[in-house]
Order: C-alpha cells, then structure tokens, then sequence
C-alpha cells in the first residue's frame, strides 16, 4: 500500500473566493426579493385586465349617477357584492344603445342564457374569507378599497389587498368611517361635517367599531 | 406502600387542599385515597375503553407511549429504498410542477355571473329548504342547506314533530349520497348504457302488450308511506286489478305489525312518548329504541329530557334493558340484563305472571330460564315492582327482531298497567293500513315467478338481490324470470346486485333532487322537494310509477295533486306554506284507543313457551343487528358512515361477529381471528370481535356488509349476514361459532386518541388514576345527597388550580368586555351533558359534513389518522375489580363527545414554534392553517387529543382499504391526485377551508357560523336608535342564534352552545351548574367546553 496523500484538488482555490462573491450578492439579493414581494407588481395594485364588454363605471356611476347598488345587489347581505346577472344591464340596454358592437356579449349573453366571463379584478386568496356585509353595513365605503370606481374607465386594482394592509384600518378603523347612507358616494368628501375626527369618532363608538385583529377574523 | 413516598409524591397538593377548603368542601382524606388506589388496581370503580387497556399489557403501554400505532408516523417500512426514491422522485416531479406554474401572481379567474339570476338568490347566502327523507317507509323532517344551489348539509326541520330540530347520524350523511361518483348515471338494458327515452319506449310498448287485467304484472316496491306511492298504488290497481303489489324490506316491522293484529285485532302502529314517562319506568326488551329506531332522534330527545334531573324533585325516568345484543339503549341502561334473545318472550310472560297472577302465565315458571349474570334471584320480581308504583307512566317496549306474539304480550303488559289509557298517556296507537308481512310478501312473489305467473316485474328501490332471506334464493328468482322471458326493471339509485340481474335497471333521483312525500312515524305528512336538477336525469319512484299507469307527470304534478287529495282546502297558499314548512299542518294525528282481544292471550302465552328452547351447551345464538351506521346495507358506499365507527365495538370500514371476552376465551378466540358461524345449514366465516357486556350465549352480527359490487367505498367492507338469515330467522337463530383459520385486520378507533394518560407513567395505572376524574357519574340518590359530586369525584381529589406566575385572565372573568378589555367582545363556550348523550354520534357526522373533514379509509384508520374533530369515547366501567367475570361484564358503559375544549390556558399553544395556534379575543384557540408547519408538538402537548394531522390531502385520494398489516401501498402516496373529484367537490362547504396535506387541524366551534351570526348582530345593531344602542358597551348576539353543527344535530339536545358574557345564556346557566365539570382541570386548562356528571337512576339496592 502506497502513501496515501489528501491533496486538496486544485479547484478548491476557487471556493473562498466565489463565498466572497456569492456573500456579496446576497444581501441584494434579499433586497431584491423583498422589494419584489412588496412591490405593486407582486401585489398587484393597478392590475387592469381587458374585460370582455368595455364596460365603463367612469360613464355609468361617474357621469350617469348610478348607485353601486343598482347592479351590486347583494352587497348589503352576502359576502359577495355579486357581478349583476344579464338582465340587470338588459333592464336598459334593450332600449338604449342596442346596436352598439361593444354589447354582441351581452346580447349573447341575453339571448342564449349563458353567462358573460368577466375577469376577476379584486381577487382575495381562498383562505381569506372577506364579507362585503359586514363593511358595507357598518359605514366602510366601497372607496376605501375600491378606490375612486366612479372616474375607472376600465376598473384597476387600486390598493393591495394585503394582510397588512387590512391590519392596518382593522387597527385604526376610525378614518375610515363614515355614515353608511354614504357609503356608496364615492365622490362624497365629508362635505359640511365641521370635524372629521368627532364625527368618525362618535360612529366608531355609537356602532361599537371594534374590528378584530384575530386570525380568525377572516380565516376559518 | 409507604407513606412516606405517598406523601412525597402528594406533597404538592396537601398545599392546595389548604386553599381549596372552603370553597368545595372536600373531605381532606381523599388524597390518601387517591394515593393509595394509584399504587396498585384501583379498588373503586375503574374506567375502561378496551380489553388490551383492561389488560394493562406492555403492547398497549407501548401503544399509549406512542400516540400514533406502530408505523403511523412512518411513511414507508424501513429498508424499502425503492419505495422512497419513487416517492421522492414523484415530489421532485410535483414540486417542479409547481414552480413553473407558480412564477404568476395567481392564475385569472374568471365570475361567472347569471344571465338570469333567479328570485330571491343571493351568491354566498346559504338557503335552507324543508324537506324530509323517507326510510324504510318512515319519513323525517329535514332541512336542507343549498349554497348557490348545491345541497351542501342536512339539519332537522325545527317545525317537524318527530326531528324538532334533530338528525341522526343517516340523514346526516345522506347528502353525501348525492355526490357520490358511483351513483348510475343512466338506465341500463341488459348491463349497457341506454337512455331514459329508451327505457320510456320499452316501457310504453311493454305495457301495450299488457292485456285487459294486467295478469303478469307485479311490483316490488321497498317499504314506503309516501301518500303520492299510496295514490298510484291505487291508480294502479284500479286500471289493472290482476297486478299485484308486493313490499319488502330487510329491516321491517312484520313482528310489531303480526304483534298488533293478534293484540288488537287491527294493525296498529305504537308511538311511544318518553317524555311522559316522569319519574317512571322504561323496560326495553330487546329494543334498541335509542339508535336503531324509525324515530330513534324523538325517542332520544324525549328519553335525555327524562334524565336531566333539573327540577326540584330531581325527577329522572329510569330504563331496564334485557337484550340479547349490546345496543346503544344497553348501554344508557340504569339496569341492563344480558341475556339471549330467545329468552325475552319468557321474560315478558314472568312479567305478566306477576302482574296477573292467573292462569295462561303460570307455565312460565316452568321454562327454565338462567337468571341473567350479574341478577339476583328476584330480578324479574323487582322490575315487575317498579312497574306497578308507576301505573300509567311506564312504557314497555318490545324490539323489532322479537316474535309477534312476545309484542302481543308486551302490548297487555302496557295495556294492564293502564300506559295507554289516557289521551296523555305514554303510549298511543296509530291505526295503520293493512298489509301483508314483508316476508310473506316476499315468498309470494318468488312463487309467483317461479310457477311462471309473473312477465313484467317492477322492483321499486331496494336490493332484495342482496337483502332477501336466503331460504327464498331471490337472485335465483330473478334469473328463472328471466330465463322465462319475463323482464324485471329495477329503479335503483345504484347498479347493485339486483339490477345486475334484471333487464333494465332505471337510475334513481336522489331525494335531494326528486319531488315526492312521505308520512312521519306519528303520521304526519312531510313533503320533498328538490333542491337541484337530477344529475344524472334520474326518475323517483312516484315518477316511475305514473309511467307505469301511463299517466306521464312531473314529480311535482303529482305530489302537488296527492296534496289536493289530502287536505280538501289545497289552494296555492297552502300547498306553499306545507312546502315551507315541510309538513303538512302540526296537528295531532289521530290516535285509536284499540280494545284488546283478551280471548286470544292464552294461545299467544302457550306458543311462547312452547317455542322457547333453552340454551344448549354447544350453541349460540346469532342476532342479526341494524348497523348503526349503514343501515340494511343501503348506505355502505357512503365513506361517511363507513368510516364512523360502531356506537358500541367502534369498527369502522368492516362488522364483526361480536361476543363477549368470555365466550372468546372459551372458543379461543380473540379480536380479529376468524371464525365460522353456522346457522340453519349455512355458514360463513366473518372476524370475531370481543366485546364485553354482550350475553355469553349470543353473538350478534351486523347487516349490510360484504356488497357484492365494485364501488370506491362499499367494496370489501365487510361480511355478508344476509346468506344467514331466513324466513325463519329474521331476527336471530340457533348457530355454531367455531374457530377457523386465518385472521382479518379490523380497524378499530377505541384506542385511538385516548386522552393523556396521566402523571404515573403510560397507560394502565396513570390512566386509571383520571379516568374517573374524565368521566364523572353519580347515582340520582348520590346525586340529591350531594349535588355537586362532579366537582369533586370520589376517591379522588383535583388539586385546584394554582399557577406558578400570574396568569392573564381572560377578560370576562373581570367582568370586562368591550374596548377596555382589549376588544373581547363574546366568551364563547360550550357545555355538554353527559346524562343526555346517547351516544348516537349524530354530532361527529354533522361535524364532518359542516367542516369538509375528509374520509381517510380503512389503511389510514389503522394507522390512528382518522380526522373526525368530534369523537365519542366509549367507556366500559367496572366497580369491583376483584369480580372474575369483571371484564367480561363491565357494570356500565358511558360516551363522552370530545371536541376541542378551547382551553383557556391551552397546552398547544405554548407548544407551536411557529404560533399557529393562538387566542382569539373572544376564547377560540385558533388553528391558523397557513402558518402551521406540521410539526404535531401541539397534539403532543394536547391533554384531551383533539387536534388532527392531515397526513394526506385525503380530500383528493380515494380511501384505501389495506392489503396487510402496515404494508404500504406506494401508488397510494406517488399517484398524484391533482383534484378532488368533482362530484364530491360539490358537496365541500365553501365557509371553510380546505386543508392541506401536512397541516394540523381541530374544532374550531365552527367559526364560520360564529361569524356568519357575529355579522348578523352586528349589521342588526345597525338598525337600531341610537337611544337603544346606548343600552349595551357591546353588540350582543341572540342566545341560540349561533349553533355549531354538533349542537345543532344533537337529537338529544345535549351540547348547548353560547356567549358566557351574557349572564341569561343557556350556556352560562349550564356552566354555572352543580353538575358541571372541567375535564382534567388540575391542568389549570380551563377549558371553554365544559361536561356535566352523568347520572344514573338504578333502583335502590
């Protein structure tokens, strides 16, 4: 049996050196990654996908002065505030505008039975159970999370949808209160209330606001 | 024993004792009981689940030890490199999957809206419908939930008289029917697909070819009441008087029908109010009336209501059961004989004899029935006394599997001590229609097909292919009219064994999808309505048959004109608000006051005692028993039931030939072997279950087992009763049990997830030490003598609580709620009353349905990953442990629902290193999915082991039965299952998650209903004055409003559910009561889910 030498082979000479590289990458790395994960891209703020009719809330909220509940029905008493069926738009649209191409879907829609496909825009993850009732009914108004849905042409995803971010107001649910007769004026600026503040303050206290911040809240 | 070492191990709670003093009044001494039982057997009452715990062998010591059995917590047998690598490579392979589909934010989703939304629909708002469901001709009053138009859970119809709100663990499970995948999904002629307009074609050109009378024509119809199925029944005869009409069902009432006419003269069917029974007396003989009853959730809640004990009498009922098998109803006896089955119509006489005291009774002193173990001498003599101090308040009541005469007997027994006198009595006569006995009916037919009389049969539901006596080889039927060029066509929801073997077989609606109606036990007409579209275009047997009649209808058409037919004023209000309602109208039904036919009593008396035979020394005697989960068979492809475990030997997936541990010892047998059971020339070889209590001589077998059919669930459960059972012995029959060879693996639960077994080590003594501290009962006169016996137990003391730091109290104990108790706004808490469960497991069922709780199969059962949230511990309890027959004969037997107890001070959450388990604000120890990582310390560290690990997306598999002991199936774990399948994917409850694999989940008080009636309150808050809301600092919840699904099923009422914030709720009332207990509270768990002692009422010695 020969001598037996541990020789460490020559391509061990590059490890400390690619350490120091990886080593300095690393932290930009996770900035990357952070800033990516918090970014609106992950978060999907501004998310805009082409619905199959061009339906515009600019046009029929902002300029007509439809309220959210003409066609969002159920938003006072399910979880959901229900995508209207058909019949809702051909309560009008049977009269108005019937030629117009943008309405073959719904004419299809109308005369066949079969629904219309529209492209969720505000998508929670399934294990969130968020219900529309329990905001709506309590004086949260739809801009808070929707945004200004009344000047959309094409409906954005306008906040994050984030757990932290639902933290935040269910930690401090004071400024976002309003009386729920206002809930669906989007547009309405605490006009001719002297004091924001008293005013939020005294709903928060008379409705007995208290959001909860336990998980199970909104996860069952 | 040294006291020395009694003390040192003790030293700690002589402390306490100073603290507790006062306040619970214990007698200082128990602690040195308590010291001295822990060192050796108890010398009290000891509680046990199983013979192996019993026992105390190293197996099960190793078994406790292990939380999980041998192999549980392995994936795979060791050295199987094989097996690992596949899986290893499956992962790899899913995990890429998984990446190159996960580098998106999240897939888009498209929202379906309506293009017509129907009125009234709201997406996202469950809707509940009544309906009820009709069984073996009875039907109950139920309500369905539908979740954008699925069906998605059953609960009882407040409104309906016999359910009030209550299910049982069947029609709890029944909406699972609905989605399973091996329903037929078209009509079959001769075994291939064909389409209902071809069947429709058959039919119309076969009935063309019928002549004049309808000679050849025949029905076989299962048991029903169905008014609509009574209409064309008539419709039918009067269009075709030769057809003839033949009923049967395995598990039918030819004895109470056969027992009524002898009694009365007329068929009667008897209503039993337990309710009226205050401070009386129950004798059962042979009757499972708790749990294999038509009205069983009536007799329940009127039975529990009996015991509670809350008034100022401490009134209770009390209940003595001879039985041949141990049944549910034994089991919640205050006084249980065991004995065979044969040997209840001489005890039935004896009761007479002591009654009367005349003649036709005398001989039954000469029959020689054994004094049953455990009786004195005068055992009968006692029962026969307690019967006579409550004239007019006690209710005998005779089984279904006992002879027609012995009901006859029981029907004077009653009818002497005036239970039927009153309109009020206990016990009230229902006239019902004539009708020939099943098995008669039965017999005739098979004649008639084998003498060539019948060309055309038609076989309305059930399977008598399967089900019918073997002596009448009905399959054998089916093939002769066949082969004679008859046609049989089957309406069935299943390809079974009897549409194997006729020409067509015709898919069946399930009820939830079929318009039809039924009548209540009491009578009361229900009505069903649909709440989907068949899904396989399926027709309901009122459907069928108005094609039969050539009189085409929809199922609504029909059931609307029967309606019409019944009530005389049928306007559209009406028919609407019955529809709403789900019965009728609530009206007594009408009761009949029978006169009894006292000349025909001397030749019933003779036949008993001339057909009673002795026990012999080399037979047995065999029972044939309802399944208490299965039914006669019907429901074995419902992975539900299947996997529920029996009431009493707590089986899943198989039955057993049950006998007790003595009978075992003596054939050298034990649980699992093997052996061959004979009866009237037949045998077959089924696995043996030792289970105590039963009668030495008897062995009791369930039906509905050992389908002959190849379906995901029903396949290979179990053993075929049926080949058995004979016209002669429907009930039980004289058979030889010998040892065979070989043995099967049964999967049992009794074991499984026992709660924590204590200080002193695992299993036996620790256990033993609180055991009686788990299950605290009294006697009603221990009870009155002191009425706070569950807080102390005897022999025992609970070292009160006392905490080395200071604790955070929750907030309500400081009387604060609202903001400036951070937010706690409800204590929410349950309380479950040991004296009013049965045991039925009702509630475990309902918990599955509500919460998605997957079926894991027979493999995973096994291996202790059944995921039941609910289970109902069994105990057996033995008061003098010294007894030899101890063992063989436990003196009681207790259930004990165990949910989560939402401690307060929970042990999980310390546990979790990742704090997915935590508090809420208001008391739910919360499971938070998404943050759990699997590491199961919190079951660990779970004294009551209630916490369940999703080993595998069960959801997406389908259950495995196993090929051996622990041999693992690797194409079970490699098979990627990407989706559940989408029939029983519609069945999920979409308020609550779908777990995944991996992932620890529990209870959780069924949050999702907590919620839904937290934002109910709160939105109604929003209606009021502003002078009103000043009256509460908080947004009260209606006390009732909440109800998780246990509660809600509950037919014995027992778990009450609510908010200890508001001191009127019906749960602070029961958390304040004397009886009221924590289970091992000397943990300082405070747990949210309280018991009450259990009490019993047996008479004074």
């Amino acid at each position: 049996m020969g001598r037996y030498h541990f020789v460490f082979p020559p391509w061990t000479n590059m490890v400390l050196p690619a350490a120091l590289i990886l080593g300095a990458i690393a932290p930009l790395y996770v900035i990357f990654i952070v800033a990516y994960g918090f970014s609106p891209i992950t978060t999907a703020v501004g998310y805009q996908p082409t619905q199959p009719i061009p339906f515009s809330h600019d046009l029929h909220v902002g300029q007509l002065g439809m309220d959210c509940r003409y066609c969002h029905t159920t938003v006072e008493h399910s979880r959901f505030a229900s995508i209207p069926p058909t019949e809702t738009c051909m309560g009008c649209h049977t009269q108005i505008r019937k030629e117009s191409p943008a309405l073959v879907p719904l004419w299809d829609s109308y005369n066949h039975g079969t629904p219309i496909e529209w492209i969720r825009v505000h998508n929670l993850p399934d294990h969130a159970y968020f219900d529309h009732a329990a905001h709506v009914n309590r004086g949260v108004s739809c801009v808070e999370c929707h945004g200004r849905i009344d000047r959309m042409v094409v409906v954005a995803q306008h906040a994050p949808l984030s757990m932290g971010w639902c933290l935040d107001c269910h930690r401090n649910p004071q400024p976002s209160l309003r009386d729920p007769s206002k809930v669906t004026d989007l547009a309405w600026d605490f006009d001719g209330i002297p004091d924001r503040a008293t005013y939020q303050n005294r709903l928060h206290d008379l409705n007995r606001i208290q959001p909860p911040q336990d998980c199970s809240a909104c996860h069952r | 024993m040294s006291s020395m070492k009694t003390r040192s191990e003790f030293g700690e709670l002589n402390l306490e004792q100073a603290s507790c003093g006062s306040s619970c009044g214990c007698a200082s001494a128990s602690t040195g009981d308590a010291a001295a039982a822990s060192e050796d057997r108890p010398v009290g009452a000891k509680y046990w689940r199983s013979l192996e715990e019993y026992a105390d062998t190293p197996e099960f010591r190793e078994f406790m030890h292990r939380e999980f059995p041998a192999g549980a917590s392995e994936l795979l047998d060791s050295g199987d490199r094989r097996h690992f690598l596949r899986i290893m490579g499956a992962s790899m392979a899913l995990a890429g999957v998984g990446l190159a589909g996960g580098c998106r934010r999240w897939p888009e989703e498209t929202i379906v809206p309506y293009a017509r939304r129907p009125e009234g629909r709201m997406p996202g708002v469950p809707v509940q419908y009544a309906t009820s469901m009709e069984l073996g001709g009875v039907a109950q009053g139920l309500l369905a939930t539908s979740y954008d138009g699925r069906p998605i859970k059953i609960e009882g119809n407040p409104l309906h008289p016999m359910n009030r709100g209550g299910t049982d663990a069947i029609a709890q499970a029944s909406v699972l029917d609905l989605y399973d995948p091996d329903r037929s999904r078209s009509p079959r002629h001769n075994g291939a697909a064909a389409t209902r307009a071809e069947f429709l074609a058959w039919l119309q050109s076969r009935m063309a070819g019928v002549t004049g009378r309808g000679l050849g024509l025949s029905v076989l119809c299962e048991a029903t009441n169905s008014p609509t199925v009574v209409r064309l029944r008539r419709e039918l005869k009067a269009r075709y008087p030769e057809l003839r009409w033949h009923e049967y069902e395995p598990l039918n009432n030819d004895n109470e029908h056969n027992g009524s006419v002898l009694a009365f003269g007329a068929p009667y069917r008897t209503l039993y109010s337990f309710d009226r029974t205050a401070g009386g007396v129950i004798v059962s003989l042979d009757s499972d009336f708790l749990m294999t009853h038509p009205a069983m959730v009536q007799h329940t809640r009127e039975f529990a209501q009996g015991r509670r004990a809350m008034d100022a009498n401490r009134t209770m009922n009390r209940l003595y059961v001879c039985e041949g098998a141990h049944t549910v109803t034994g089991a919640n006896a205050d006084v249980r004989y065991a004995m065979r089955s044969a040997d209840i119509g001489i005890v039935a006489g004896r009761i007479l004899h002591h009654i009367l005291g005349t003649a036709p009774f005398q001989g039954f002193y000469e029959a020689s029935l054994p004094t049953p173990p455990g009786a004195s001498n005068d055992w009968i003599e006692k029962i026969v006394a307690d019967l006579q101090a409550n004239r007019g308040r006690s209710i005998v009541i005779a089984g279904p599997r006992q002879p027609a005469e012995v009901h006859m007997l029981v029907h004077l027994i009653n009818n002497i001590l005036g239970n039927d006198a009153m309109d009020d009595s206990p016990i009230r006569y229902l006239p019902m229609p004539e009708q020939v006995p099943h098995v008669e009916s039965l017999r005739g037919l098979a004649r008639d097909i084998d003498s060539g009389q019948v060309q055309t049969l038609f076989i309305i539901g059930g399977n008598p292919a399967y089900n019918a006596p073997a002596d009448l080889n009905f399959a054998q039927s089916l093939q002769t009219l066949r082969n004679r060029g008859g046609a049989a066509v089957h309406l069935s929801g299943y390809v079974d064994e009897t549409s194997e073997l006729c020409e067509w077989h015709v898919n069946r609606a399930h009820y939830l999808e079929a318009w039809g109606d039924g009548r209540a036990w009491d009578g009361t007409v229900c009505l069903a309505q649909p709440l989907i579209e068949p899904l396989f275009d399926g027709l309901s047997a009122i459907e069928l048959l108005a094609e039969i009649a050539g009189r085409s209808a929809t199922g609504h058409e029909l059931v609307q004109r029967t309606f019409a037919d019944l009530g005389g004023r049928a306007g559209e209000v009406e028919w609407r608000q019955a529809l709403h309602d789900g019965v009728k109208e609530v009206e007594q039904p009408e009761f009949d006051r029978p006169r009894f036919r006292r000349d025909a009593i001397p030749a019933v008396a003779l036949t008993v005692r001339e057909r009673y035979t002795p026990a012999k020394a080399d037979e047995m005697e065999l029972v044939f028993i309802q399944d208490t989960a299965i039914y006669d068979g019907r429901f074995a492809n419902n992975g539900w039931l299947q996997e529920l475990p029996d009431v009493m030997s707590k089986v899943t997936w198989d039955n057993a030939l049950l006998i007790n541990p003595a009978t075992g010892k003596r054939l050298g047998m034990k649980t699992g072997d093997m052996a061959t059971v004979t009866a009237g020339g037949r045998s077959m070889d089924v696995p043996v279950l030792l289970l105590p209590g039963q009668h030495e001589g008897s062995a009791s077998l369930a039906l509905g087992y050992g389908r002959r059919v190849d379906w995901r669930i029903a396949t290979g459960a179990g053993f075929d009763s049926y080949q058995l059972r004979t016209t002669e012995s429907m009930g039980f029959a004289p058979a030889r049990v010998s040892k065979s060879r070989g043995s099967y693996i049964l999967a049992l639960t009794q074991d499984h997830y026992a709660i924590d077994p204590g200080i002193a080590g695992v299993g036996g003594r620790g256990a033993q030490r609180r055991l009686p501290t788990l299950f605290r009962e009294a006697t009603r006169e221990k009870y009155i003598a002191d009425p706070k016996f569950a807080k102390h137990p005897e022999g025992l003391h609970v070292p009160h609580r006392l905490s080395l730091w200071e604790e955070k109290l929750p907030f309500h104990r400081e009387g604060k709620v609202g903001a400036e108790a951070g937010n706690t706004q409800y204590a929410w808490a349950m309380s479950i009353d040991l004296t009013a469960c049965t045991g039925c497991q009702a509630c475990v069922v309902a918990c599955q349905a509500e919460n998605n709780i997957p079926v894991v199969g027979k493999d995973q059962v096994r291996r202790s990953r059944e995921m039941h949230w609910l289970r109902v511990d069994r105990y057996f309890r033995t008061d003098d442990m010294n007894r030899p027959d101890a063992e063989a004969r436990p003196d009681a037997v207790s259930f004990a629902p165990i949910p989560c107890m939402h401690c307060e001070n929970a042990p999980c959450e310390q546990v979790c290193p990742v704090a997915a388990t935590v508090h809420d604000k208001d008391g739910l120890n919360v499971m938070v999915y998404n943050r759990c990582i699997g590491t199961r310390y919190c079951s660990n560290n779970c004294p009551y082991k209630v916490r369940r690990f999703n080993y595998f997306d069960y959801f997406r598999r389908k259950p495995f039965r196993e090929r051996e002991w622990l041999h693992v199936d690797a194409e079970y774990y490699t098979t990627p299952q990407a989706h559940a399948d989408p029939m029983l994917q519609m069945q999920f409850n979409p308020e609550v998650t779908i777990r995944s694999r991996g992932v620890m989940e529990k209870c959780t008080f069924c949050i999702q209903r907590i919620t839904r009636g937290r934002i109910k309150a709160k939105n109604d808050w929003m209606k009021l004055t502003d002078e009103q809301k000043r009256t509460s600092d908080r947004v009260p919840v209606k006390d009732g409003e909440i109800l998780p699904a246990c509660a809600q099923a509950c037919p014995a009422q027992a778990i009450v559910f609510g908010d200890l914030l508001d001191p009127d709720s019906r749960v602070s009332k029961m958390h304040a009561h004397e009886r009221t207990y924590e289970m091992l509270e000397e943990l300082n768990t405070k747990p949210r889910t309280r018991y009450m002692g259990k009490l019993r009422n047996p008479p004074s010695a």
